[in-house]
């Protein structure tokens, strides 16, 4: 139960960082702080493949790309955060939020639910039992992620073509 | 064993931190991370599951759930920098001309 504790601490310090920080490279290394907890969290719960694809599809692929687009687009500014539009928004989305977070928190702690006690197999988490569900029963799910990701690489080219008439001319850096 | 319930707890508490910062944040890059942070909870949410039910469809899921959040990623930095290309601003509402 302890380490629980401290890595709830941590998470959840980390998830505070994350909205609360100034500067969006502030959050990006609050929320690694987040997603190699919540790694290590789940080797508690015996999901070994999933602790290592967080660390290296999160911390590893996807921080570094945010970090890229912040540094790319961030450097060397204080720009602060702009001014709110809607009145009153930062209040009722904290209200909300707080409201939604407590009920689903207190709901989820006194009702643990049953389990059916059907025995842990020897390859629970592991890559072996990962990939005798995703390449057996659940290949449908596989495929679908695969097309998904297909079509978001295509996205991702499409967005980044040049530009036919680039609105910005600055000599010498090209447009994406 | 930790118990499931305060597994599940933690998931809440994460997911509404990370809804408050999509909510109340107006930095699009920030936003994103707190979305990360959301996803990152239900994938919580299902490995508890997953242990406490002793089935292995909940890891499932949430490896699903890994490469759609590098999917949406990747499509909004995208998106985000184009926009930055054309505005030269960090602000949410700049993407509101997207809305058909």
């Amino acid at each position: 139960m302890i380490p629980f504790i401290i890595l709830a601490v941590i998470a959840i310090a980390g998830a505070l960082g994350v909205i609360l920080g100034r500067q969006p490279v502030h959050s990006a290394l609050a929320l690694v702080g987040n997603i190699l907890a919540l790694a290590v969290l789940y080797l508690l719960l015996s999901a070994e493949f999933l602790a290592v694809a967080q660390v290296i599809v999160y911390a590893g692929a996807i921080m570094v790309l945010f970090l890229f687009v912040v540094t790319l687009l961030t450097a060397g500014k204080e720009e602060g955060e702009p001014p709110e539009e809607l009145g009153g928004q930062r209040w009722w989305a904290g209200i909300f939020a707080i409201g939604v977070g407590v009920v689903l928190a207190v709901l989820a702690i006194t009702h643990p639910g049953s389990a059916v006690n059907t025995g842990i197999p020897s390859n629970f988490g592991t890559i072996d039992g990962l990939g005798h569900l995703l390449w057996g029963p659940d290949f449908l799910y596989l495929m679908a992620v695969a097309i998904m990701l297909l079509t978001a690489a295509v996205g991702i080219l499409v967005l980044n073509r040049p530009m036919k008439r680039p609105r910005v001319s600055r000599p010498g850096r090209r447009e994406s | 064993m930790i118990p499931i319930n305060f597994v599940v707890g933690l998931a809440a508490i994460i997911f509404a931190i990370g809804a408050i910062g999509v909510m109340a944040r107006r930095n699009p890059l920030i936003m994103f991370m707190s979305a990360e942070m959301m996803w990152n909870s239900a994938a919580l949410a299902f490995i508890a599951f997953a242990r406490q039910w002793h089935s292995m469809s909940g890891q499932v899921m949430a490896f699903l759930i890994v490469g759609t959040a590098a999917a949406e990623v990747g499509i909004g930095l995208a998106i985000i920098v184009t926009v930055y290309h054309r505005r030269h601003r960090l602000d949410i509402d700049e993407i509101s001309g997207m809305k058909g």
